[in-house]
């Protein structure tokens, strides 16, 4: 860390982490209601559990991009931040927003549209929020007079997550274009310009870790964000399916989406290669665990898993299946929990005042494994149960109902793994909040009193 | 590749690429009120769609397949469940479906009566979007468009004591077997043919000059049906032989009165 002002990144991994845990809470419970009966069915039912477990994710996650950001753009423009008091003043306000979220789902306040819940007041405090931090940021590079690529990359894919919110916005009467612009922001988001996120933040990582030359990595991050749109942008197509569109999507989502894996592999592929040319020589080893961990697991997750019902051949048999759940958990694991684990794993030393190789405990490593075994096993599960619906309910024409009793011992090892996986976050948490120590220097004074000081 | 062919690549790709899409997206717009059927999409549809959004409904079911996987897909559910029967189970999805007997239950949304007609409105709308003939199959909430299929299922047992979930028991009962013959999935024609829509079905029939029968009304047509198959036999190769049904002829003494009364109710049910 070699500026004060990276600080600000600590608390905006504090709340990440705390609505990270409480999202495991809510998925275990959905996945004990795939078992059922259900003993909370009137309390909090399956739809609220659920949408309050998709809906911390993505809160989580963009406070753990945020965070990451404010870490990373001091030092890539070589100059503090802008205003760590409007950093703070961000991060209340987006906090704010997220946990009324979660308390409005549980009394049924409700927008009621999949991962766009968020009742309209709560989407105009978001855009409030991506406005401030986009202010911030743009100030400070434009005070330090430096961009590189990878903070341009960053940038720009923050900036442009701001911009596809828009379209949430807005209500349609007719249902399908309503799908149509629902897809614009989650689609666009998770296979467009997060993938800008996770290849910029992984690239500032492998710079970091592996210290191979940056003008060789940017020049492919260039390459992987052009892949990712050749792919991404028309691979929108593969949500278009069977919706009440015209028919020329069908052939478009199987030929671009099909190209969506090789973003993921060039990214796994430069990964390999930044680390076959330095060795794991990095002190800071639970950071390259989680970053070679991000890069292999989003290519299996994201790009093959994806890959393996894109084609609309296949997709008229899976479209509605456990089969969407076992591509997705493993994707957003892969390619975006993993890449801000370990953006945290990287920074926590400097955050809290340590060199660099005295961050290596027994709990990281194993809230690692625990959390790649645990995703691994749920991924199967969600497979097995998957597969078994596809044919039972969509081939052979067995009731839905009938179907999921059959999958009861799946769902069981679904719980099973879920729960490992959950294991492994406590110790994550666990070793953040016990074991790292707390942020030094003098970081309880500047997040209140001194915190104008350190502005501008 | 240079760093600056690189960048290129990145803005060509990325523009062009959206290039292609907005013009796409346009050219939706342009097909959307033909493909949506938008000339039904009336005030109705729009308050049904708002109260699928206030109820969150698409976190637990698909429509068009889209939504969560904890409860079955909706699309099509107008088509293979009447207006009737809709009512009554978003009144209380309990008298329908128990926790016990099929591991998951709708909660009660205490639901108004405008509420319940608007979601059916807009469900019986999206039913007719054109979906490019997916689902290939019809996707059922119960049963199985195979007779037998449903191997080690948990017998029919009624979920409560009201005639229509009574029937609904005892046509998928073997005896008296309705279900090995009749699917109720639509274009499902096992041996006999299908019972999907059957209600509808059956008030048209009796109108048809061909109709031999005495039945005056749809209930009527049913229990003759059940009661006396040669009243009024439909053409088929797996239906009928020399004028003649194949189904059984007997069930006026293998039934209860109140038992043809029950599958009667439930038959009536299918819209």
């Amino acid at each position: 860390m070699r500026y004060a002002s990276q600080r600000v990144a600590y608390p905006y991994f504090v709340v990440a982490l705390l609505l990270f845990g409480l999202q495991m809470v809510f998925g275990l419970l959905a996945a004990a209601k795939y078992l059922g009966p259900d003993p909370l069915i009137d309390v909090l039912p399956f739809d609220v559990t659920k949408a309050i477990h998709t809906n911390l994710l993505l809160v989580w996650l963009l406070t753990g991009f945020m965070g990451a950001t404010f870490y990373l753009v001091p030092e890539e423009s070589r100059g503090e931040l802008y205003s760590v008091r409007l950093a703070y003043i961000q991060l209340g306000l987006w906090t704010a927003m997220g946990v009324t979220a979660v308390v409005g789902y549980v009394f049924r306040w409700t927008a009621g549209n999949k991962l766009l819940e968020q009742p309209l007041p709560l989407k105009v405090v978001i855009v409030v929020v991506m406005l401030m931090f986009l202010y911030n940021i743009g100030m400070t590079i434009r005070a330090a007079g430096r961009l590189t690529t990878t903070e341009g990359v960053l940038v720009g894919g923050l900036a442009c997550s701001a911009l596809l919110y828009l379209p949430s916005l807005f209500e349609f009467d007719n249902y399908t274009v309503s799908v149509f612009y629902r897809w614009w922001t989650v689609h666009l988001w998770v296979e467009g310009v997060w993938e800008m996120i996770q290849g910029a933040l992984l690239a500032y990582l492998l710079i970091r870790l592996s210290g191979v030359d940056r003008e060789v990595l940017e020049k492919w991050l260039y390459v992987i964000v052009g892949l990712t749109f050749i792919s991404g942008i028309l691979g929108t197509a593969h949500h278009y399916y069977w919706i009440g569109v015209p028919r020329y999507w069908l052939p478009l989502g199987g030929f671009f989406s099909a190209l969506e894996p090789l973003a993921f592999l060039a990214m796994a592929m430069y990964a390999y290669y930044a680390i076959r040319r330095s060795g794991l020589a990095h002190p800071n080893r639970m950071a390259l665990h989680w970053t070679i961990g991000s890069a292999i697991f989003s290519a299996l997750g994201a790009g093959l898993l994806g890959l393996a019902h894109t084609w609309p051949a296949v997709n008229k048999w899976t479209h509605g299946t456990l089969i969407t759940p076992m591509h997705g958990h493993m994707a957003f694991f892969g390619a975006y929990v993993m890449i801000v684990l370990g953006m945290i794993t990287y920074a926590l030393p400097g955050l809290t005042g340590r060199s660099e190789d005295s961050r290596e405990t027994g709990a990281g490593f194993w809230a690692f494994w625990l959390q790649v075994s645990g995703m691994f096993g749920m991924t199967m599960a969600f497979a097995a149960a998957g597969i078994t619906q596809t044919y039972l309910e969509r081939i052979l024409g067995i009731g839905y109902l009938e179907t999921q009793l059959k999958l009861r011992v799946h769902f069981l090892m679904l719980v099973a793994t879920g729960a490992l996986f959950v294991l492994g976050v406590a110790l994550f948490l666990w070793d953040f909040f016990f074991l790292a120590g707390r942020p030094v220097p003098a970081a309880p004074r500047e997040r209140t009193a001194a915190a104008p000081s350190v502005a501008g | 590749m240079t760093k600056r062919a690189a960048r290129l690549f990145f803005f060509i790709a990325t523009g062009l690429s959206a290039l292609i899409f907005t013009v796409l997206t346009i050219d939706s717009h342009r097909q959307f009120p033909r493909l949506t059927n938008a000339a039904a999409l009336d005030e109705r549809v729009v308050a049904g769609k708002d109260v699928w959004h206030r109820y969150n409904c698409v976190n637990c079911h698909t429509l068009l397949g889209e939504g969560a996987y904890y409860a079955p897909d909706l699309t099509q559910i107008t088509s293979h469940r009447g207006a009737p029967y809709l009512r009554q189970f978003l009144k209380d999805p309990s008298k329908f479906y128990s926790e016990q007997r099929d591991g998951r239950l709708m909660p009660t949304l205490n639901l108004s009566d405008r509420d319940i007609d608007d979601v059916i409105a807009f469900l019986s709308w999206i039913s007719r979007i054109d979906t490019q003939g997916w689902p290939p199959r019809p996707i059922l909430v119960r049963g199985s468009a195979v007779p037998g299929a449903v191997l080690g299922a948990p017998p029919p047992q009624p979920a409560s004591g009201d005639p229509v979930e009574l029937g609904r028991a005892a046509y998928n009962s073997t005896p008296p077997g309705c279900a090995a013959c009749h699917s109720i999935a639509p274009g499902v024609n096992i041996v006999g043919p299908t019972l999907a829509g059957i209600s509808a079905t059956a008030a048209a029939r009796i109108k048809n000059p061909d109709y031999k029968g005495k039945a005056k009304d749809a209930a009527g047509y049913i229990r003759e049906s059940i009661l006396e198959p040669n009243a009024h036999v439909l053409a088929g190769p797996t239906y009928a032989a020399g004028g003649r049904s194949l189904m059984p002829d007997d069930y006026g003494q293998t039934l209860k009165p109140e038992q043809v009364d029950q599958i009667v109710a439930y038959l009536l049910t299918l819209r």
